[in-house]
């Protein structure tokens, strides 16, 4: 098991103790009526393994990107478990990457996960250039050897397809399809073993969308690594994922492989998801 | 001068101000507040290491101060004047003689006394290393926690792709103790590899940013470099002083119509050797 998350939640505001019973899907409401927190994200369980494909839909405030960011360690759970790829603590017991030392988690920051922004900005340096952007990462994962630097930025601006002349550039001096390709470089760079995608393709027209998908795919059979990735696209996930889970108001109301649930949908908010979308 | 304490800032002050100098020693490199007193001269004019100095000073205690290596500029003469007025202790050009050193900018040519009796207490501008690369103060202490320099690296790396090796030529960025990351004060590059396990307390201070730090006795500090390149220095290869003829120092550089004209940046350097080719 690749990456096990056990009953997280995250609560915004003074939560009065029993705001996780009060809401979730079967109470139709994420915010707790006794005292007006919000449930971002309630009690959720799930599981990657290696290689494994995962993707997350879900409508607006569904809390998908909440659940990544929570994943990557961006922000910091009320309460629940994430086990990592076996990692144990100094008594070999599962570590809970919660309860890590920091330099436990900037480790797995910098090397072991990889996150892909809906935006650029957040997920690139502008003020470094392409080939820096990714030599950040390279030296993050412990490279203090530059031509292995060098060499390894300039593979990986190969192997998106773009002009190794270019590495020199700025991030600002790349169209959006561009720089979310770069930043696809970035993530992979420090050999992650789990990439988690935040709306990677949202906002790129439709034909840059294409290549990029198809750009991630063939990355991840060629290199290997898990993925998570969300998305409010059902075409993005028919096309990249093998297990879907649908989200609603921080609980996951389903949760089974993508074309089971793409073509024999069974909770009614997955229904309306899929006949209106597809 | 009986209306004011010995050393001119009250025994509370130093007291703060000793307590920071002991952090700051106990974690070589590590950053650590204090509060700035006022002074007699302007924020940013060395307020920082003349507090470190005033706070140490003892009646037995040999002063030297000196500026970009020189023992006469005006910065060197006020402080120097100022501090010798508020305490009466001894003043002196001599390295060797001198128990506290102040410097603004260069560490002086001659060695060091092996006995780890000496102090050298820098004037620093900018303490905080990471400035350059993040801006935002919580952000950089995090970094400082996980030891996480990658931004620092990157500016190497962009440099070294784009120009073939640092543009950094003062203010480089030094490993202290194989820990943290500091800011060396704008000394040159020169004089970054005899920070290295160097026999004397080194102290910085910044006034205006109310920040000191510190290098114990024979501590490691590298300048981060990466596996497969050298760190270079200066070079003044060929170079002579043209008032004394020392060769192998920091060199002041002076342009004008009739070409560049090389001096020692360290004067009292420069006035022993004069003294010692004189006599031979």
């Amino acid at each position: 098991m690749l990456l096990e998350v056990q009953d997280l939640s995250k609560i915004y505001g003074n939560s009065c103790g029993s705001c996780l019973a009060l809401t979730g899907e079967e109470h139709g409401r994420a915010i707790c009526p006794e005292c007006a927190s919000v449930v971002a994200i309630n009690s959720i369980s799930l599981t990657a393994r290696k290689n494994e494909i995962l993707g997350i839909v879900g409508e607006s405030g569904s809390g998908k990107s909440t659940l990544l960011q929570l994943i990557y360690q961006d922000i910091t759970a009320s309460c629940g478990k994430i086990f990592f790829n076996g990692l144990t603590d100094d008594r070999n017991q599962p570590l809970n990457i919660l309860k890590a030392m920091p330099a436990t988690v900037s480790h797995l920051r910098n090397k072991e996960m990889s996150m892909i922004y809906q935006n650029p900005h957040l997920g690139l340096n502008f003020l470094f250039s392409a080939g820096g952007n990714i030599a950040q990462r390279i030296i993050g994962a412990g490279e203090r050897n530059y031509e292995k630097i060098r060499k390894g930025a300039l593979g990986f601006i190969d192997r998106i397809d773009m002009e190794t002349s270019r590495i020199d550039d700025y991030p600002e001096n790349f169209s959006g399809g561009q720089q979310q390709r770069i930043q696809i470089a970035k993530a992979l760079s420090s050999s992650p073993k789990l990439l988690l995608l935040d709306e990677p393709t949202t906002g790129l027209d439709v034909s840059v969308q294409a290549k990029i998908l198809d750009l991630i795919k063939e990355l991840q059979q060629e290199i290997g690594f898990s993925m998570i990735i969300v998305s409010h696209d059902l075409g993005v996930i028919n096309h990249l994922t093998d297990i879907t889970v649908v989200m609603k108001h921080g609980t996951l109301v389903e949760y089974g492989l993508t074309d089971q649930i793409l073509e024999d949908p069974q909770h009614p908010y997955t229904q309306l998801l899929v006949s209106s979308i597809l | 001068m009986n209306s004011t304490t010995f050393a001119f800032i009250d025994e509370d002050a130093k007291k703060e101000i000793r307590r920071s100098l002991l952090k700051a020693v106990a974690l070589p490199g590590y950053i650590v507040p204090f509060a700035s007193r006022e002074m007699p001269v302007a924020r940013g004019w060395g307020t920082g290491g003349l507090q470190i100095t005033l706070s140490i000073i003892l009646e037995r205690d040999v002063l030297k101060v000196i500026d970009q290596g020189c023992d006469a500029s005006v910065n060197a003469v006020n402080i120097r004047d100022f501090i010798t007025e508020v305490t009466g202790v001894k003043e002196t050009v001599n390295t060797s003689e001198a128990s506290i050193i102040q410097t603004r900018h260069r560490i002086p040519e001659h060695e060091f006394a092996k006995d780890e009796k000496q102090i050298l207490v820098f004037q620093v501008p900018t303490p905080e290393v990471l400035t350059t690369v993040e801006p935002d103060t919580a952000k950089q202490k995090q970094m400082h926690a996980n030891s996480d320099y990658a931004k620092l690296w990157v500016l190497l790396y962009e440099d070294t792709s784009q120009y073939g090796d640092s543009r950094i030529s003062n203010r480089y960025p030094v490993l202290i103790n194989d820990h943290y990351v500091m800011d060396p004060s704008p000394i040159p590059k020169y004089d970054i590899p005899r920070m290295d396990n160097s026999p004397v307390l080194q102290l910085f201070g910044a006034g205006r940013e109310k920040r000191i730090y510190a290098i114990p006795p024979y501590t490691s500090v590298k300048p981060l470099k990466f596996d497969d390149r050298e760190f270079k220095v200066e070079s003044f290869s060929g170079i002579s002083c043209e008032r004394c003829g020392a060769q192998n120092v920091f060199f002041d550089e002076v342009r004008r119509e009739t070409g560049n004209h090389y001096f020692c940046s360290d004067t009292e350097y420069c006035d022993q050797h004069l003294e010692k080719s004189n006599a031979s």
